[in-house]
């Protein structure tokens, strides 16, 4: 059973994280106005605005994950609040560093930080080593955490049992529950490519300090830096899936969901999968070795695979037909999976080379990861942040205040989405603060997308009220 | 064109799962019978899935840039070196200590190659026609020649956009060619 001491911290992640997210949408929103021509920002600001944006975006919903695994993980094993804690800090700081970063020293490397454009100075002499130094922090701060869970479930479960081999067996004996199979299987992911990044920050400030004579190669260094960057997006939206596994049923009033063979199957596939996908991102590097781009169409066309087959169809198996008790929670978790399964087909359709050719950096890209995350990611983790809520705390939401914001967020959501898919379409560039006259959609699709995402944002914000005013409770309460 | 027909089929597969979702989540209002056979039917929805992905993959994987045109000898060959914020084209190498480039024609129906590096950060070098569709791209590194090989079919003027992300006036990066 977990702590009191966990319960507040978790309360503090999910009020940061809230906090942070209505910021970056924010952010967001101003980006869509300006390249609509609303707004009027120099380029830099621009630039600026859409760096932190995506870092932020990605830092925060990748510990959204990590809190809430960490969490439910207390019903399993002990884990460290140590752990947690110095997670906690690090994110803190690193982030605070990466706003002052970007805003104050006018950092614009865009948030995947291509090298060698962190090293080509446009800005404040002392903006690049300092998002090195946070990005290693981050880094850090996150390895500690990964490892920490991943040793706490080995100190109960074997390697075999973590993974759940034995249920590859007629008769398994222990039984792995699939939060922890999932769990484990993320965190090797997590831990790998948050390692990556230590490796990518090592070199860059080897390059830094070298005045001239160590220069890294540009193909390498492209290879570290999307293995670091696909993989953590991915995991995060699988640490959400971990979450769904565990609560979905419990939520709906049904019996919990077990390990099978063929999840055990599925899941020890999906990191193969998940660990080559990443050379989806160097499809248009016509030098990078033939075969890592074929291996990137087929990892990322067979990630597809398990994740249907199991986890979705399982999704179905739960609902169909089924008198499910349905609440907010399991509602956010349901239209979640629509949501990841749509943003999935426009990524398996930018994941085809032949396609990637006339798709790759127009506005489909963040089409389909907007996607993943409003209409996917982002509902998983409400949906734990909104369910932890009010485990500890009284009066539940109404079934019309759950109805209004289910309807806000999809119609936000879809409005938002389709600019992009549209824009995407039309050959629209993405990451440009202004777009050439010569696309005449473009303004308007821009401003149609800021308008959505506003509508977007209303239950966000009902949501931050109100998941933030319970979290608030439970962090100031002295007893249990 | 290919653009259409992929908005297309994402609306296509978008509105399937719009249905089934749907489906299945106003039936759990209505009894209490579940699925019957769900391990045959997640067997059989599985095999369909990946039939289905491999016949898309192995169409698709061989109409990769990688492949186009290998076997042909290109008839003119254009030098591209892209820089922070512009772009020279030259029917010569490119010296890096002074790029220089000149105003490009090409013929029409015939094989081209563009051998594209950059001199600074990462550029993309992407080719719209003029109805503004994009019609092929490849990546500008340093350090490194993407050769990008393309047969132009339509005569006209064709404008090159940057397409990967390259600092404050990545937007108005841009040049272009004719194709007669």
């Amino acid at each position: 059973m977990e702590s009191i001491k966990i319960r507040k911290i978790t309360s503090i992640w999910i009020i940061t994280v809230l906090t942070l997210f209505v910021a970056s949408i924010v952010l967001g929103i101003l980006m869509r106005l300006n390249q609509g021509g609303v707004l009027q920002q120099s380029p830099i600001t621009f630039y600026s605005n859409m760096t932190i944006h995506g870092i932020t975006m990605i830092g925060i919903w990748f510990v959204a994950g990590m809190a809430g695994i960490n969490y439910l993980m207390e019903r399993y094993v002990k884990t460290s609040y140590t752990a947690n804690l110095i997670a906690l800090i690090l994110t803190v700081i690193g982030v605070l560093m990466l706003w002052a970063v970007t805003l104050i020293g006018k950092f614009h490397t865009a948030w995947t930080f291509l090298y060698p454009l962190p090293l080509k100075v446009m800005w404040a002499q002392w903006a690049t080593p300092t998002f090195l130094v946070a990005m290693s922090i981050l880094s850090i701060g996150w390895l500690i955490w990964g490892i920490s869970m991943m040793t706490q479930v080995l100190k109960k479960y074997s390697i075999a049992q973590a993974f759940a081999w034995q249920h590859f067996k007629k008769d398994p004996g222990v039984k792995t529950p699939p939060f922890i199979l999932i769990s484990m299987i993320t965190l090797v992911g997590v831990i790998t490519c948050l390692f990556v990044a230590v490796v990518l920050m090592a070199l860059y400030f080897a390059e830094y300090f070298s005045g001239g004579s160590f220069v890294n190669d540009a193909l390498l260094m492209k290879n570290l830096t999307y293995f670091f960057g696909h993989t953590i997006a991915n995991e995060m939206l699988y640490l959400g899936l971990a979450v769904i596994y565990e609560l979905f049923a419990e939520v709906s009033g049904r019996p919990k969901w077990k390990t099978s063979w063929y999840v055990a199957l599925a899941w020890n596939f999906t990191l193969i999968f998940i660990l080559t996908a990443f050379f989806h991102h160097l499809y248009m590097d016509f030098v990078q070795p033939e075969g890592f781009q074929i291996v990137g169409q087929l990892a990322s066309y067979l990630a597809s695979l398990p994740a249907a087959a199991v986890t979705v169809f399982s999704v179905w198996v739960a609902v169909y037909r089924v008198k499910v008790k349905w609440t907010l929670t399991n509602l956010l978790f349901f239209i979640g999976v629509a949501g990841w399964v749509i943003g999935g087909f426009g990524a398996v359709i930018d994941a085809t080379i032949s396609n990637n050719i006339v798709l790759h950096n127009t506005l489909w890209v963040p089409a389909h990861f907007h996607t993943y995350n409003v209409m996917g990611n982002v509902l998983f983790s409400l949906a734990f942040f909104y369910w932890f809520s009010i485990q500890f705390t009284e009066k539940i939401v109404s079934e019309k205040f759950s109805k209004l914001i289910l309807s806000l967020l999809i119609i936000g959501g879809a409005g938002f989405l389709l600019a992009f898919y549209i824009g995407g379409a039309d050959s629209i560039p993405r990451r440009f603060s202004n777009y050439p006259a010569e696309f005449t959609s473009a303004k308007f699709l821009a401003n149609f997308g800021a308008i959505f995402a506003t509508i977007y944002l209303i239950p966000i914000l009902m949501l931050f009220y109100n998941i933030s005013k319970r979290c608030l409770k439970i962090l100031f309460s002295s007893s249990s | 064109m290919q653009q259409s027909s992929i908005l297309l089929l994402f609306f296509f597969l978008m509105g399937i799962a719009l249905i089934v979702f749907t489906y299945v989540y106003l039936s759990s209002k209505k009894t209490d019978q579940g699925m019957s056979n769900p391990l045959k039917k997640r067997f059989w929805f599985f095999l369909i899935l990946a039939v289905m992905m491999g016949i898309f993959a192995s169409v698709t994987i061989p109409k990769s840039p990688y492949f186009a045109f290998a076997d042909k000898t290109p008839a003119k060959v254009i030098h591209v070196a892209a820089m922070q914020f512009s772009f020279f084209l030259s029917e010569n190498a490119i010296d890096p200590e002074h790029p220089s480039g000149q105003g490009i024609e090409l013929p029409v129906n015939e094989v081209v190659e563009f051998r594209v590096t950059s001199l600074d950060v990462n550029h993309g070098f992407a080719i719209y026609n003029e109805s503004n569709r994009l019609i092929t791209q490849t990546q500008a590194m340093p350090g490194y020649v993407n050769r990008l090989r393309y047969q132009f079919d339509e005569p006209g003027k064709y404008n090159i956009l940057c397409l990967e992300y390259c600092g404050m006036a990545h937007q108005v990066m841009r040049s272009s060619f004719t194709v007669k």
